[in-house]
């Protein structure tokens, strides 16, 4: 599957995810884990392409046997409901504890006058940053999929403005390219998937995981344009109530400072690959990119 | 106006690392967006810069790139009706 099908809408009608929001309300988390647990079998079985491509990722990326491989995918499903379960009992409401790693030097960007670019990814569990961006004054411009289901966009916008967050979506008329820019030249921050290609289909081709895999050109672009900080942000699950937050910066070494403008961008590019694959080797169960990530067939230079 | 013009062609292909390209094969009436250029949302993020650091320019909404973004003569025109530096 070509990764510019995959459109990253989170499944379900409104209707159903106004419901699980409600039974967040008197549900423990562990039972509607254990019940989400019992449908993942059913929606791996229906959702071929999505299990294939976990499958060779744990297969070709992690050197898993077959065996293995199935039951990891399993583990992979499992946590991926989890992660959206967790996601809906926020917007219910529930807090997490959030144990933070790199917090000083977070604390140092947000509190500098000027921009910055800071990076999400589709593993553990980003939306729940929230949390710590309600501390720092610096207000968050997050780039978002314009397709979203409307109770997702709604719920969003609800809690993710009382984190000092605002949603962007990405359109055809490049509105959200006039309204990052604005908000980095005011000193603001942007936050924008480093993984996934999302309006532009300019790539970077970077190993990861042994094997070259397309990486957006934009956020990379963006750093360099703009002249300004570029930080990853992981945000991990650890237990049912636990997560652990990665606050790194992605630098240029000082050869790659010297290179011409587009380099320096390919260079921050795999930098963050290489983020994301440390992060990946330790978490191996949290990698939510349901395509076939390795696919450079279509790559734009 | 043909000055300024052949300078904006110039800084377009510094700009978008267009090496292959000379300033002569820009047609300064084609759209830079879809069918001319075919440039795209990185690149408009690279004009918008460069307006705003040669020529003191800012774009406010996407509006407003569109009615700029037409062809590299509507940009010029626009630059010498709004440059501050």
């Amino acid at each position: 599957m070509d990764s510019k099908d995959w459109t990253g809408r989170t499944d379900g009608t409104d209707w159903m995810l106004r419901s699980l929001i409600w039974f967040f309300r008197w549900m423990p988390p562990r039972v509607l884990y254990a019940v989400m647990g019992l449908v993942v079998p059913f929606y791996m079985l229906l959702r071929r392409k999505s299990f294939l491509a976990i499958y060779h990722y744990y297969r070709q990326g992690h050197g898993c046997g077959r065996l293995r491989a199935f039951v990891n995918v399993y583990r992979n499903h499992y946590a991926f409901g989890q992660v959206i379960l967790d996601r809906f009992a926020v917007y219910a409401g529930r807090r997490f504890s959030l144990e933070i790693e790199g917090n000083e030097y977070y604390k140092r960007i947000a509190d500098q006058p000027g921009g910055a670019v800071f990076l999400s990814s589709h593993t553990g569990n980003f939306e729940l940053c929230g949390y710590l961006l309600n501390s720092v004054g610096k207000h968050l411009h997050a780039l978002v999929y314009a397709g979203e289901a409307e109770a997702v966009m709604e719920n969003r916008r609800r809690v993710w403005a009382a984190h000092n967050v605002t949603m962007v979506p990405v359109r055809d008329d490049l509105s959200h390219l006039f309204a990052i820019n604005a908000a980095l030249e005011e000193g603001d921050a942007v936050c924008m998937a480093g993984d996934r290609l999302l309006g532009s289909a300019k790539s970077v081709v970077c190993p990861f995981l042994g094997r070259p895999a397309r990486f957006p050109l934009g956020p990379y672009a963006l750093a360099v344009q703009r002249g300004v900080p570029l930080v990853a942000l992981f945000v991990m699950k650890e237990s049912a109530s636990r997560y652990h937050v990665y606050v790194q910066p992605v630098r240029l070494t000082a050869e790659e400072e010297a290179l011409p403008r587009r380099q320096r961008m390919e260079a921050l590019a795999r930098a963050f690959a290489a983020q994301m694959e440390r992060i990946v080797k330790q978490y191996p169960h949290q990698w939510f990119n349901y395509y076939d990530f390795w696919n450079t067939g279509s790559a734009r230079p | 106006m043909e000055e300024l013009i052949q300078q904006l062609k110039e800084e377009i292909i510094q700009a978008l690392n267009l090496e292959d390209l000379r300033p002569e094969d820009i047609d300064a009436d084609a759209p830079l967006f879809g069918d001319g250029l075919g440039l795209d949302s990185i690149d408009a993020l690279e004009l918008i810069v460069l307006l705003e650091k040669n020529y003191g320019i800012r774009l406010a909404d996407a509006a407003a790139g569109k009615e700029v973004f037409r062809s590299v003569r509507v940009m010029a025109e626009y630059v010498a009706a709004h440059r501050t530096k």
